[in-house]
Protein backbone atom coordinates (compact mmCIF):
# COMPACT_ATOMS: atom_id res chain seq x y z
CA UNK A 1 0.00 0.00 0.00
CA UNK A 2 3.00 2.32 0.57
CA UNK A 3 3.79 1.85 -2.85
CA UNK A 4 3.22 4.90 -5.56
CA UNK A 5 1.19 3.69 -8.75
CA UNK A 6 2.88 3.47 -11.38
CA UNK A 7 0.65 3.25 -14.22
CA UNK A 8 -2.55 5.17 -13.18
CA UNK A 9 -4.10 4.64 -16.34
CA UNK A 10 -5.84 1.39 -17.73
CA UNK A 11 -4.46 0.02 -21.35
CA UNK A 12 -6.92 2.45 -23.12
CA UNK A 13 -4.37 4.25 -25.63
CA UNK A 14 -4.20 1.01 -27.44
CA UNK A 15 -7.14 1.07 -28.85
CA UNK A 16 -6.78 3.02 -32.13
CA UNK A 17 -4.74 0.57 -33.39
CA UNK A 18 -7.67 -1.18 -34.66
CA UNK A 19 -9.82 0.02 -37.04
CA UNK A 20 -13.69 0.11 -36.77
CA UNK A 21 -13.28 -1.91 -33.97
CA UNK A 22 -17.08 -1.63 -32.26
CA UNK A 23 -18.34 -1.95 -36.09
CA UNK A 24 -16.76 -5.14 -35.99
CA UNK A 25 -17.50 -6.62 -32.84
CA UNK A 26 -21.10 -5.33 -33.14
CA UNK A 27 -21.33 -7.28 -36.55
CA UNK A 28 -19.92 -10.72 -35.20
CA UNK A 29 -21.86 -10.05 -31.68
CA UNK A 30 -24.82 -9.66 -33.76
CA UNK A 31 -24.57 -12.21 -36.29
CA UNK A 32 -24.04 -14.90 -33.03
CA UNK A 33 -27.18 -13.49 -31.53
CA UNK A 34 -29.56 -13.76 -34.80
CA UNK A 35 -27.51 -16.98 -35.70
CA UNK A 36 -28.42 -18.11 -31.90
CA UNK A 37 -31.72 -16.63 -32.03
CA UNK A 38 -32.37 -18.68 -35.59
CA UNK A 39 -31.15 -21.46 -34.89
CA UNK A 40 -33.41 -21.57 -31.37
CA UNK A 41 -36.58 -20.95 -33.12
CA UNK A 42 -35.93 -23.43 -35.93
CA UNK A 43 -35.29 -26.44 -33.48
CA UNK A 44 -38.58 -25.19 -31.23
CA UNK A 45 -39.89 -25.33 -34.98
CA UNK A 46 -38.38 -28.75 -35.64
CA UNK A 47 -40.03 -30.01 -32.14
CA UNK A 48 -43.31 -29.13 -33.46
CA UNK A 49 -43.60 -25.96 -31.13
CA UNK A 50 -45.76 -24.47 -33.73
CA UNK A 51 -47.33 -27.51 -35.30
CA UNK A 52 -51.62 -28.39 -34.48
CA UNK A 53 -50.96 -31.90 -34.24
CA UNK A 54 -53.56 -34.36 -33.70
CA UNK A 55 -52.86 -37.58 -30.72
CA UNK A 56 -53.01 -40.94 -31.48
CA UNK A 57 -52.96 -43.54 -29.01
CA UNK A 58 -51.65 -47.03 -29.94
CA UNK A 59 -51.36 -49.57 -27.19
CA UNK A 60 -48.77 -52.68 -27.23
CA UNK A 61 -47.10 -54.70 -25.01
CA UNK A 62 -43.69 -54.60 -25.82
CA UNK A 63 -42.12 -51.48 -26.93
CA UNK A 64 -38.04 -52.22 -26.99
CA UNK A 65 -36.70 -50.06 -29.52
CA UNK A 66 -39.81 -47.40 -29.15
CA UNK A 67 -38.34 -44.49 -28.15
CA UNK A 68 -39.82 -40.50 -27.86
CA UNK A 69 -39.14 -38.42 -30.91
CA UNK A 70 -38.79 -41.87 -32.98
CA UNK A 71 -40.92 -41.20 -36.59
CA UNK A 72 -43.80 -42.96 -37.31
CA UNK A 73 -44.13 -43.50 -41.01
CA UNK A 74 -46.66 -43.88 -43.98
CA UNK A 75 -45.16 -45.53 -46.93
CA UNK A 76 -41.78 -44.58 -45.96
CA UNK A 77 -42.67 -40.98 -45.13
CA UNK A 78 -42.79 -39.77 -41.53
CA UNK A 79 -45.90 -38.12 -40.74
CA UNK A 80 -45.86 -37.67 -37.09
CA UNK A 81 -43.16 -38.84 -34.26
CA UNK A 82 -43.41 -40.31 -30.51
CA UNK A 83 -43.96 -37.95 -28.20
CA UNK A 84 -44.87 -39.66 -24.89
CA UNK A 85 -44.83 -43.82 -24.03
CA UNK A 86 -46.67 -44.90 -20.48
CA UNK A 87 -46.58 -48.00 -18.71
CA UNK A 88 -50.60 -48.70 -17.56
CA UNK A 89 -51.26 -50.55 -14.50
CA UNK A 90 -52.75 -53.46 -16.16
CA UNK A 91 -48.51 -54.01 -18.31
CA UNK A 92 -50.27 -52.54 -21.30
CA UNK A 93 -48.08 -49.56 -22.75
CA UNK A 94 -49.79 -46.61 -24.67
CA UNK A 95 -47.42 -44.94 -26.67
CA UNK A 96 -48.64 -41.38 -27.75
CA UNK A 97 -47.90 -39.97 -31.23
CA UNK A 98 -48.48 -36.62 -32.17
CA UNK A 99 -49.55 -36.24 -36.10
CA UNK A 100 -49.64 -32.92 -37.94
CA UNK A 101 -52.55 -31.57 -39.49
CA UNK A 102 -51.49 -31.91 -42.80
CA UNK A 103 -50.44 -35.52 -42.02
CA UNK A 104 -53.38 -36.77 -40.40
CA UNK A 105 -55.23 -37.23 -43.39
CA UNK A 106 -52.91 -40.58 -44.19
CA UNK A 107 -54.34 -41.81 -41.35
CA UNK A 108 -58.22 -43.46 -41.30
CA UNK A 109 -60.28 -45.48 -39.51
CA UNK A 110 -59.31 -48.71 -41.22
CA UNK A 111 -55.17 -47.97 -40.67
CA UNK A 112 -53.32 -50.76 -39.10
CA UNK A 113 -50.03 -49.66 -37.07
CA UNK A 114 -47.12 -52.04 -36.80
CA UNK A 115 -44.36 -52.42 -35.22
CA UNK A 116 -41.23 -53.74 -36.95
CA UNK A 117 -37.74 -54.90 -35.78
CA UNK A 118 -35.25 -55.22 -37.91
CA UNK A 119 -31.64 -57.17 -37.15
CA UNK A 120 -30.07 -54.19 -38.06
CA UNK A 121 -30.92 -50.02 -36.76
CA UNK A 122 -33.73 -49.46 -34.24
CA UNK A 123 -37.82 -50.39 -34.89
CA UNK A 124 -40.41 -48.84 -36.98
CA UNK A 125 -43.69 -47.77 -36.33
CA UNK A 126 -45.67 -48.62 -39.80
CA UNK A 127 -49.34 -46.73 -40.56
CA UNK A 128 -51.11 -48.77 -43.15
CA UNK A 129 -53.55 -47.32 -44.98
CA UNK A 130 -55.51 -49.30 -47.70
CA UNK A 131 -58.60 -46.98 -48.36
CA UNK A 132 -57.92 -43.66 -48.13
CA UNK A 133 -61.81 -43.13 -48.83
CA UNK A 134 -62.42 -44.47 -45.35
CA UNK A 135 -63.93 -41.78 -43.05
CA UNK A 136 -60.18 -40.06 -41.09
CA UNK A 137 -59.08 -40.95 -37.64
CA UNK A 138 -60.32 -38.91 -35.18
CA UNK A 139 -57.99 -36.76 -32.69
CA UNK A 140 -56.83 -38.92 -29.66
CA UNK A 141 -58.10 -42.48 -31.30
CA UNK A 142 -56.61 -45.28 -29.76
CA UNK A 143 -55.44 -48.37 -31.80
CA UNK A 144 -53.89 -51.46 -31.27
CA UNK A 145 -50.14 -51.78 -32.31
CA UNK A 146 -49.10 -55.16 -33.85
CA UNK A 147 -45.42 -56.00 -33.61
CA UNK A 148 -43.69 -58.18 -36.04
CA UNK A 149 -40.25 -59.16 -34.66
CA UNK A 150 -38.42 -60.99 -37.32
CA UNK A 151 -35.45 -61.69 -34.82
CA UNK A 152 -37.78 -63.19 -32.26
CA UNK A 153 -37.71 -66.54 -34.62
CA UNK A 154 -33.85 -66.81 -35.43
CA UNK A 155 -33.01 -68.96 -32.80
CA UNK A 156 -35.53 -71.58 -33.59
CA UNK A 157 -34.62 -70.98 -37.66
CA UNK A 158 -30.77 -71.60 -36.99
CA UNK A 159 -31.29 -74.67 -34.99
CA UNK A 160 -33.72 -75.98 -38.52
CA UNK A 161 -31.16 -75.08 -40.63
CA UNK A 162 -28.80 -76.76 -38.74
CA UNK A 163 -30.33 -79.67 -39.23
CA UNK A 164 -31.16 -79.54 -42.62
CA UNK A 165 -27.26 -78.59 -43.18
CA UNK A 166 -26.62 -82.04 -41.44
CA UNK A 167 -28.92 -83.61 -43.74
CA UNK A 168 -27.67 -82.15 -46.97
CA UNK A 169 -24.49 -83.03 -45.55
CA UNK A 170 -24.76 -86.85 -45.39
CA UNK A 171 -26.86 -86.82 -48.49
CA UNK A 172 -24.08 -85.41 -50.42
CA UNK A 173 -21.16 -86.75 -48.66
CA UNK A 174 -18.93 -89.56 -50.72
CA UNK A 175 -20.81 -92.87 -50.60
CA UNK A 176 -24.10 -91.85 -49.70
CA UNK A 177 -26.95 -93.87 -50.01
CA UNK A 178 -28.45 -90.95 -52.31
CA UNK A 179 -25.06 -90.75 -54.30
CA UNK A 180 -25.10 -94.74 -54.94
CA UNK A 181 -28.85 -94.28 -56.17
CA UNK A 182 -28.07 -91.41 -58.59
CA UNK A 183 -24.94 -93.60 -60.00
CA UNK A 184 -27.47 -96.70 -60.25
CA UNK A 185 -29.96 -94.61 -61.93
CA UNK A 186 -26.90 -93.32 -64.57
CA UNK A 187 -25.74 -96.77 -65.23
CA UNK A 188 -29.30 -97.95 -65.70
CA UNK A 189 -30.02 -94.91 -68.01
CA UNK A 190 -26.78 -95.54 -69.71
CA UNK A 191 -28.22 -99.14 -70.51
CA UNK A 192 -31.54 -97.57 -71.65
CA UNK A 193 -29.34 -95.76 -74.19
CA UNK A 194 -28.16 -98.50 -75.28
CA UNK A 195 -28.51 -101.10 -78.12
CA UNK A 196 -31.21 -102.69 -75.67
CA UNK A 197 -32.85 -99.49 -74.80
CA UNK A 198 -35.53 -99.94 -71.57
CA UNK A 199 -35.33 -103.72 -71.66
CA UNK A 200 -31.15 -103.28 -71.43
CA UNK A 201 -31.84 -101.21 -68.65
CA UNK A 202 -34.08 -103.47 -66.69
CA UNK A 203 -32.04 -107.00 -67.25
CA UNK A 204 -28.53 -106.05 -66.20
CA UNK A 205 -26.56 -108.02 -68.55
CA UNK A 206 -26.92 -107.46 -72.38
CA UNK A 207 -27.30 -111.52 -72.36
CA UNK A 208 -30.24 -111.32 -70.38
CA UNK A 209 -32.10 -108.71 -72.47
CA UNK A 210 -31.65 -110.42 -75.83
CA UNK A 211 -32.95 -113.22 -73.98
CA UNK A 212 -35.98 -111.39 -73.05
CA UNK A 213 -36.58 -110.17 -76.51
CA UNK A 214 -36.39 -113.49 -78.07
CA UNK A 215 -38.78 -114.73 -75.57
CA UNK A 216 -40.79 -111.65 -76.45
CA UNK A 217 -40.79 -112.80 -80.32
CA UNK A 218 -41.57 -115.91 -79.36
CA UNK A 219 -44.43 -115.05 -77.89
CA UNK A 220 -45.28 -112.92 -80.81
CA UNK A 221 -45.26 -116.00 -83.12
CA UNK A 222 -47.35 -118.11 -81.03
CA UNK A 223 -49.93 -115.42 -80.31
CA UNK A 224 -49.90 -115.20 -84.31
CA UNK A 225 -50.54 -119.03 -84.47
CA UNK A 226 -52.94 -119.05 -82.00
CA UNK A 227 -54.46 -116.93 -84.05
CA UNK A 228 -54.64 -119.17 -86.43
CA UNK A 229 -56.11 -122.11 -84.01
CA UNK A 230 -58.92 -119.72 -82.87
CA UNK A 231 -59.55 -119.20 -86.59
CA UNK A 232 -59.79 -122.58 -87.22
CA UNK A 233 -61.90 -123.42 -84.52
CA UNK A 234 -64.32 -120.38 -85.34
CA UNK A 235 -64.76 -122.41 -88.79
CA UNK A 236 -65.54 -126.09 -86.80
CA UNK A 237 -67.59 -124.30 -84.64
CA UNK A 238 -70.16 -122.92 -87.77
CA UNK A 239 -70.03 -126.62 -89.44
CA UNK A 240 -71.03 -128.44 -86.17
CA UNK A 241 -73.80 -125.35 -86.35
CA UNK A 242 -74.75 -125.87 -89.40
CA UNK A 243 -74.58 -129.77 -89.14
CA UNK A 244 -76.37 -129.21 -86.00
CA UNK A 245 -79.59 -127.21 -86.59
CA UNK A 246 -79.53 -126.55 -90.64
CA UNK A 247 -82.47 -127.76 -92.47
CA UNK A 248 -81.05 -130.89 -92.84
CA UNK A 249 -78.72 -130.89 -90.17
CA UNK A 250 -79.29 -133.84 -86.96
CA UNK A 251 -81.68 -131.59 -84.93
CA UNK A 252 -83.77 -132.28 -87.72
CA UNK A 253 -83.25 -135.86 -88.19
CA UNK A 254 -83.50 -136.44 -84.46
CA UNK A 255 -86.66 -134.73 -84.76
CA UNK A 256 -88.04 -137.54 -87.32
CA UNK A 257 -86.29 -140.20 -85.60
CA UNK A 258 -88.90 -139.78 -82.87
CA UNK A 259 -91.82 -139.25 -84.87
CA UNK A 260 -90.88 -142.40 -86.72
CA UNK A 261 -90.04 -143.78 -82.82
CA UNK A 262 -93.56 -143.35 -81.62
CA UNK A 263 -94.74 -144.90 -84.93
CA UNK A 264 -92.98 -148.02 -84.32
CA UNK A 265 -94.16 -147.65 -80.44
CA UNK A 266 -97.76 -147.54 -81.52
CA UNK A 267 -97.09 -150.91 -83.67
CA UNK A 268 -95.51 -152.37 -80.65
CA UNK A 269 -98.77 -151.29 -78.61
CA UNK A 270 -100.89 -152.86 -81.52
CA UNK A 271 -98.56 -156.16 -81.24
CA UNK A 272 -98.63 -156.50 -77.42
CA UNK A 273 -102.65 -156.10 -77.03
CA UNK A 274 -102.65 -158.96 -79.88
CA UNK A 275 -100.53 -160.67 -77.55
CA UNK A 276 -102.92 -160.02 -74.71
CA UNK A 277 -105.53 -161.15 -77.02
CA UNK A 278 -103.76 -164.38 -77.67
CA UNK A 279 -102.89 -164.95 -73.97
CA UNK A 280 -106.71 -164.58 -73.50
CA UNK A 281 -107.14 -167.32 -75.72
CA UNK A 282 -104.75 -169.33 -74.18
CA UNK A 283 -106.29 -169.27 -70.65
CA UNK A 284 -110.02 -170.32 -72.76
CA UNK A 285 -107.83 -173.19 -73.80
CA UNK A 286 -106.27 -174.17 -70.66
CA UNK A 287 -109.78 -174.50 -69.29
CA UNK A 288 -111.01 -177.28 -71.91
CA UNK A 289 -107.63 -179.18 -71.77
CA UNK A 290 -109.35 -181.05 -75.07
CA UNK A 291 -109.75 -178.30 -76.55
CA UNK A 292 -106.30 -177.33 -75.56
CA UNK A 293 -104.63 -180.62 -77.04
CA UNK A 294 -106.72 -179.65 -79.55
CA UNK A 295 -105.60 -176.71 -80.24
CA UNK A 296 -102.51 -176.85 -79.55
CA UNK A 297 -101.10 -177.39 -82.84
CA UNK A 298 -103.15 -174.28 -84.21
CA UNK A 299 -102.07 -172.62 -81.15
CA UNK A 300 -98.72 -173.09 -81.61
CA UNK A 301 -98.72 -171.83 -85.06
CA UNK A 302 -100.28 -168.76 -83.81
CA UNK A 303 -97.90 -168.51 -81.39
CA UNK A 304 -94.94 -168.85 -83.84
CA UNK A 305 -96.55 -166.12 -85.73
CA UNK A 306 -97.21 -163.57 -82.59
CA UNK A 307 -93.42 -164.40 -82.15
CA UNK A 308 -91.87 -163.34 -85.34
CA UNK A 309 -94.23 -160.24 -85.84
CA UNK A 310 -92.73 -158.96 -81.75
CA UNK A 311 -89.28 -160.00 -83.51
CA UNK A 312 -90.11 -157.81 -86.13
CA UNK A 313 -91.01 -154.81 -84.07
CA UNK A 314 -88.74 -155.11 -81.65
CA UNK A 315 -85.81 -155.34 -84.70
CA UNK A 316 -87.38 -152.08 -85.99
CA UNK A 317 -86.78 -150.51 -82.88
CA UNK A 318 -83.66 -151.57 -81.98
CA UNK A 319 -82.44 -150.40 -85.70
CA UNK A 320 -84.46 -146.96 -85.08
CA UNK A 321 -82.22 -147.09 -81.57
CA UNK A 322 -79.22 -147.55 -83.86
CA UNK A 323 -80.04 -144.88 -86.36
CA UNK A 324 -80.61 -142.40 -83.18
CA UNK A 325 -77.37 -143.00 -81.50
CA UNK A 326 -75.56 -142.50 -84.96
CA UNK A 327 -77.29 -139.37 -85.72
CA UNK A 328 -76.79 -138.03 -81.93
CA UNK A 329 -73.77 -138.36 -80.47
CA UNK A 330 -74.67 -140.07 -76.81
CA UNK A 331 -73.13 -143.04 -76.44
CA UNK A 332 -75.85 -145.08 -74.69
CA UNK A 333 -76.08 -149.04 -74.65
CA UNK A 334 -79.64 -149.14 -75.15
CA UNK A 335 -81.13 -152.67 -76.35
CA UNK A 336 -84.44 -153.42 -76.07
CA UNK A 337 -84.43 -157.11 -75.46
CA UNK A 338 -86.98 -159.81 -75.62
CA UNK A 339 -87.68 -161.30 -72.01
CA UNK B 1 10.16 -41.23 3.30
CA UNK B 2 8.76 -38.55 5.57
CA UNK B 3 9.91 -36.22 3.34
CA UNK B 4 8.84 -37.59 0.43
CA UNK B 5 5.86 -37.56 1.65
CA UNK B 6 5.63 -33.62 2.92
CA UNK B 7 7.13 -32.96 -0.48
CA UNK B 8 4.34 -34.23 -2.41
CA UNK B 9 1.79 -33.17 0.74
CA UNK B 10 2.96 -29.54 -0.21
CA UNK B 11 2.51 -30.33 -3.66
CA UNK B 12 -0.57 -31.32 -3.64
CA UNK B 13 -1.81 -28.61 -1.29
CA UNK B 14 -0.41 -26.07 -3.56
CA UNK B 15 -2.50 -28.19 -6.18
CA UNK B 16 -5.85 -27.62 -3.98
CA UNK B 17 -4.55 -23.80 -3.32
CA UNK B 18 -4.67 -23.29 -6.93
CA UNK B 19 -7.82 -24.81 -7.79
CA UNK B 20 -9.66 -23.04 -4.72
CA UNK B 21 -8.07 -19.70 -6.33
CA UNK B 22 -9.48 -20.70 -9.89
CA UNK B 23 -12.97 -21.31 -8.11
CA UNK B 24 -12.64 -18.46 -6.31
CA UNK B 25 -11.56 -16.36 -9.03
CA UNK B 26 -14.77 -17.73 -11.31
CA UNK B 27 -17.18 -16.76 -8.98
CA UNK B 28 -16.21 -13.30 -8.32
CA UNK B 29 -15.64 -13.05 -12.52
CA UNK B 30 -19.19 -14.43 -12.18
CA UNK B 31 -20.57 -12.00 -9.91
CA UNK B 32 -19.06 -8.76 -11.26
CA UNK B 33 -20.28 -9.68 -14.60
CA UNK B 34 -23.42 -10.17 -13.45
CA UNK B 35 -23.17 -6.69 -11.60
CA UNK B 36 -24.35 -3.92 -14.20
CA UNK B 37 -22.48 -1.52 -12.46
CA UNK B 38 -18.86 -2.85 -13.43
CA UNK B 39 -19.53 -2.07 -16.95
CA UNK B 40 -18.03 1.38 -18.38
CA UNK B 41 -16.58 2.34 -21.40
CA UNK B 42 -13.29 1.03 -20.33
CA UNK B 43 -14.50 -2.35 -18.96
CA UNK B 44 -16.36 -2.05 -22.52
CA UNK B 45 -13.32 -1.17 -24.22
CA UNK B 46 -11.29 -3.98 -22.77
CA UNK B 47 -14.04 -6.43 -23.48
CA UNK B 48 -14.17 -5.53 -27.32
CA UNK B 49 -10.74 -5.68 -27.74
CA UNK B 50 -10.50 -9.43 -26.12
CA UNK B 51 -13.61 -10.53 -28.59
CA UNK B 52 -11.63 -8.72 -31.43
CA UNK B 53 -8.54 -11.02 -31.00
CA UNK B 54 -9.97 -13.94 -29.60
CA UNK B 55 -12.32 -14.02 -32.61
CA UNK B 56 -12.54 -11.58 -34.57
CA UNK B 57 -9.07 -11.53 -35.81
CA UNK B 58 -9.23 -15.79 -36.29
CA UNK B 59 -12.72 -15.99 -37.50
CA UNK B 60 -12.24 -16.71 -41.24
CA UNK B 61 -9.15 -18.83 -41.07
CA UNK B 62 -10.75 -20.87 -38.31
CA UNK B 63 -14.23 -20.88 -39.73
CA UNK B 64 -12.28 -22.24 -42.82
CA UNK B 65 -10.99 -25.05 -41.26
CA UNK B 66 -14.09 -26.23 -39.32
CA UNK B 67 -15.56 -26.50 -42.41
CA UNK B 68 -12.85 -28.47 -43.93
CA UNK B 69 -12.63 -30.39 -40.75
CA UNK B 70 -16.63 -31.00 -40.87
CA UNK B 71 -16.79 -31.84 -44.48
CA UNK B 72 -14.34 -34.51 -43.81
CA UNK B 73 -15.98 -36.11 -40.63
CA UNK B 74 -19.30 -35.44 -42.26
CA UNK B 75 -18.20 -37.29 -45.65
CA UNK B 76 -17.09 -40.76 -43.50
CA UNK B 77 -19.94 -40.91 -41.19
CA UNK B 78 -22.18 -40.54 -44.36
CA UNK B 79 -20.52 -42.71 -46.67
CA UNK B 80 -20.28 -45.46 -43.72
CA UNK B 81 -23.56 -45.44 -42.67
CA UNK B 82 -24.84 -45.81 -46.22
CA UNK B 83 -22.01 -48.84 -46.23
CA UNK B 84 -23.75 -50.16 -43.55
CA UNK B 85 -27.31 -49.36 -44.80
CA UNK B 86 -27.39 -47.25 -41.82
CA UNK B 87 -28.33 -43.46 -44.00
CA UNK B 88 -31.73 -43.20 -42.36
CA UNK B 89 -29.13 -42.42 -39.05
CA UNK B 90 -26.77 -40.50 -41.00
CA UNK B 91 -27.90 -37.17 -40.57
CA UNK B 92 -28.54 -37.66 -36.77
CA UNK B 93 -25.24 -38.90 -36.01
CA UNK B 94 -23.51 -36.23 -37.91
CA UNK B 95 -25.22 -33.65 -36.25
CA UNK B 96 -24.89 -35.14 -32.94
CA UNK B 97 -20.91 -35.71 -33.38
CA UNK B 98 -20.40 -32.07 -34.94
CA UNK B 99 -22.35 -29.80 -33.60
CA UNK B 100 -22.83 -31.13 -30.01
CA UNK B 101 -19.85 -32.27 -29.60
CA UNK B 102 -16.53 -32.03 -31.88
CA UNK B 103 -16.96 -28.56 -32.81
CA UNK B 104 -17.29 -26.20 -29.20
CA UNK B 105 -14.35 -28.91 -28.35
CA UNK B 106 -12.28 -27.86 -30.35
CA UNK B 107 -13.59 -23.54 -30.76
CA UNK B 108 -12.72 -24.05 -27.25
CA UNK B 109 -8.92 -25.82 -27.45
CA UNK B 110 -8.36 -23.52 -30.91
CA UNK B 111 -9.27 -20.21 -28.23
CA UNK B 112 -7.64 -22.13 -25.01
CA UNK B 113 -4.22 -22.46 -27.65
CA UNK B 114 -4.78 -18.67 -28.90
CA UNK B 115 -6.34 -16.75 -26.18
CA UNK B 116 -5.73 -18.65 -23.05
CA UNK B 117 -2.03 -19.16 -23.26
CA UNK B 118 -1.70 -15.78 -24.44
CA UNK B 119 -4.00 -14.47 -21.06
CA UNK B 120 -1.42 -16.72 -19.05
CA UNK B 121 1.48 -15.23 -19.82
CA UNK B 122 0.13 -11.73 -20.13
CA UNK B 123 -1.24 -12.49 -16.44
CA UNK B 124 2.18 -14.18 -15.08
CA UNK B 125 4.65 -11.50 -16.57
CA UNK B 126 2.03 -8.76 -14.93
CA UNK B 127 2.36 -10.43 -11.18
CA UNK B 128 5.95 -10.97 -12.23
CA UNK B 129 6.83 -7.12 -12.97
CA UNK B 130 4.33 -6.11 -10.04
CA UNK B 131 2.08 -4.14 -12.40
CA UNK B 132 -0.75 -5.62 -10.44
CA UNK B 133 -0.16 -4.51 -7.56
CA UNK B 134 1.00 -1.42 -9.07
CA UNK B 135 -2.83 -0.92 -10.74
CA UNK B 136 -4.75 -2.09 -7.24
CA UNK B 137 -2.07 0.95 -5.59
CA UNK B 138 -3.39 3.08 -7.59
CA UNK B 139 -7.10 1.75 -7.02
CA UNK B 140 -7.76 0.43 -10.37
CA UNK B 141 -9.78 -3.13 -9.53
CA UNK B 142 -7.99 -5.47 -11.73
CA UNK B 143 -10.36 -7.58 -11.48
CA UNK B 144 -12.88 -5.70 -13.06
CA UNK B 145 -11.06 -3.98 -15.41
CA UNK B 146 -8.64 -6.55 -16.89
CA UNK B 147 -9.77 -9.76 -15.49
CA UNK B 148 -13.54 -9.96 -15.86
CA UNK B 149 -13.29 -8.43 -19.59
CA UNK B 150 -11.21 -10.98 -20.52
CA UNK B 151 -13.43 -13.44 -19.07
CA UNK B 152 -16.45 -12.18 -20.55
CA UNK B 153 -14.52 -11.73 -24.01
CA UNK B 154 -13.53 -15.15 -24.15
CA UNK B 155 -16.84 -16.21 -22.99
CA UNK B 156 -19.08 -14.21 -26.02
CA UNK B 157 -15.97 -15.14 -28.33
CA UNK B 158 -16.50 -19.13 -28.18
CA UNK B 159 -19.95 -19.12 -28.29
CA UNK B 160 -20.02 -16.65 -31.29
CA UNK B 161 -17.56 -18.84 -33.04
CA UNK B 162 -18.89 -22.40 -31.96
CA UNK B 163 -22.60 -20.76 -33.18
CA UNK B 164 -21.23 -19.48 -36.90
CA UNK B 165 -19.03 -23.28 -37.34
CA UNK B 166 -22.21 -25.21 -36.04
CA UNK B 167 -24.43 -23.38 -38.50
CA UNK B 168 -22.06 -23.62 -41.01
CA UNK B 169 -21.79 -27.55 -40.44
CA UNK B 170 -25.24 -27.88 -40.51
CA UNK B 171 -25.58 -26.69 -44.09
CA UNK B 172 -22.36 -28.76 -44.81
CA UNK B 173 -24.39 -31.83 -43.41
CA UNK B 174 -28.00 -30.91 -45.54
CA UNK B 175 -25.63 -30.77 -48.58
CA UNK B 176 -23.79 -33.80 -48.22
CA UNK B 177 -27.15 -36.17 -47.20
CA UNK B 178 -29.84 -34.45 -49.60
CA UNK B 179 -27.36 -32.51 -52.31
CA UNK B 180 -28.05 -28.98 -53.50
CA UNK B 181 -31.74 -29.02 -53.53
CA UNK B 182 -34.33 -27.80 -50.76
CA UNK B 183 -37.41 -30.17 -51.09
CA UNK B 184 -35.43 -32.47 -48.44
CA UNK B 185 -35.96 -29.45 -46.15
CA UNK B 186 -38.61 -31.57 -43.91
CA UNK B 187 -36.76 -34.53 -44.11
CA UNK B 188 -34.21 -32.66 -42.22
CA UNK B 189 -36.15 -30.55 -39.91
CA UNK B 190 -37.66 -33.41 -38.79
CA UNK B 191 -34.66 -35.30 -37.67
CA UNK B 192 -33.32 -31.68 -36.25
CA UNK B 193 -36.34 -31.84 -34.08
CA UNK B 194 -35.68 -35.84 -33.05
CA UNK B 195 -31.29 -34.10 -32.08
CA UNK B 196 -32.16 -30.20 -30.45
CA UNK B 197 -34.81 -31.19 -27.50
CA UNK B 198 -34.93 -28.93 -24.98
CA UNK B 199 -32.57 -30.27 -22.94
CA UNK B 200 -29.55 -30.50 -25.19
CA UNK B 201 -30.05 -26.79 -26.54
CA UNK B 202 -29.67 -26.24 -22.85
CA UNK B 203 -26.44 -28.06 -22.20
CA UNK B 204 -25.19 -26.78 -25.63
CA UNK B 205 -25.16 -23.08 -24.77
CA UNK B 206 -24.18 -23.84 -21.10
CA UNK B 207 -21.46 -26.11 -21.84
CA UNK B 208 -20.11 -23.24 -25.02
CA UNK B 209 -20.46 -20.60 -22.23
CA UNK B 210 -18.44 -22.93 -19.27
CA UNK B 211 -15.55 -23.89 -22.19
CA UNK B 212 -15.23 -19.93 -22.54
CA UNK B 213 -15.14 -19.25 -18.80
CA UNK B 214 -12.36 -21.75 -18.18
CA UNK B 215 -10.73 -20.28 -21.62
CA UNK B 216 -10.22 -17.37 -19.39
CA UNK B 217 -10.36 -18.08 -16.22
CA UNK B 218 -7.88 -20.75 -15.97
CA UNK B 219 -5.08 -18.93 -17.62
CA UNK B 220 -5.67 -16.17 -15.35
CA UNK B 221 -5.75 -18.20 -12.16
CA UNK B 222 -2.49 -19.74 -13.13
CA UNK B 223 -0.82 -15.92 -14.04
CA UNK B 224 -1.94 -15.13 -10.54
CA UNK B 225 -0.48 -17.88 -8.55
CA UNK B 226 3.12 -17.35 -10.67
CA UNK B 227 5.59 -17.32 -7.90
CA UNK B 228 7.58 -13.33 -8.31
CA UNK B 229 10.74 -14.68 -10.70
CA UNK B 230 11.06 -14.74 -14.11
CA UNK B 231 11.93 -17.89 -15.00
CA UNK B 232 8.93 -19.04 -13.63
CA UNK B 233 6.23 -17.57 -16.49
CA UNK B 234 6.98 -20.23 -18.71
CA UNK B 235 6.01 -23.19 -16.21
CA UNK B 236 3.38 -21.01 -15.40
CA UNK B 237 2.00 -21.03 -18.95
CA UNK B 238 2.59 -24.51 -19.20
CA UNK B 239 0.68 -25.00 -16.05
CA UNK B 240 -2.02 -23.39 -17.22
CA UNK B 241 -2.37 -25.10 -20.34
CA UNK B 242 -2.48 -28.63 -19.04
CA UNK B 243 -4.84 -27.57 -16.40
CA UNK B 244 -7.13 -26.24 -19.28
CA UNK B 245 -6.62 -29.45 -21.06
CA UNK B 246 -8.03 -31.53 -18.55
CA UNK B 247 -10.69 -29.31 -17.08
CA UNK B 248 -11.85 -28.39 -20.89
CA UNK B 249 -11.85 -32.69 -21.32
CA UNK B 250 -13.44 -33.15 -17.65
CA UNK B 251 -16.71 -30.74 -19.23
CA UNK B 252 -16.85 -32.79 -22.44
CA UNK B 253 -16.85 -36.55 -20.68
CA UNK B 254 -19.44 -34.76 -17.87
CA UNK B 255 -21.51 -33.21 -20.53
CA UNK B 256 -21.84 -36.33 -23.08
CA UNK B 257 -22.10 -38.40 -19.74
CA UNK B 258 -24.86 -36.42 -18.40
CA UNK B 259 -26.77 -36.76 -22.21
CA UNK B 260 -26.00 -40.71 -23.03
CA UNK B 261 -25.39 -42.23 -19.64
Amino acid sequence: MERAPISPAPPVPRAPLIKNLEFKIGLLLALTVLLIAAFFAYALYARGAFQVSNKLILTAEDVEGVSIGMPISYSGFPIGKVSRLHLLDDGQIQIELAIPREDARWLRESSVFTLEKALVGGAKIKAHTTNLQDPPLADGAVRPLYTGDSTKDIPVLIAKVKNILANVETMTAAGAPINQTLDHVEVMTGRMAGENGLIGGLMGSPEDARKVVKALDRADTLLASLNGVSLKVDGVLSKVDRRLFDQHGVMDQAQLAIVNVNAILGDARESLKKADAILANAQTASKDLTQITGNVAEATTDMGRLRLDIDDSLRKVNHLINEINKKWPFARDVEIKTP
Amino acid sequence: MTNFLTRRGAALLAMLRVWRATLSLTGEVVVAALSPAVYNSATRTVVMKQIYFTAVQILVPFTLFAAILSFVLIQIVVGTAAKYGLSEYALEMVVRLLVLEVLPLVTALFVALRSGSAINTEVALMRINNELEALEDSGVDTLRLEFMPRVIGGMLSVLSLTAITSVLALVLAYLAVYGLQPWSLPDFTRVMGQVFGGGILAGLGAKALVFGLAVTVIPVAEGLATPKMMFMAPISVLRGMVRLFFVLMFIEVASLAFKYI
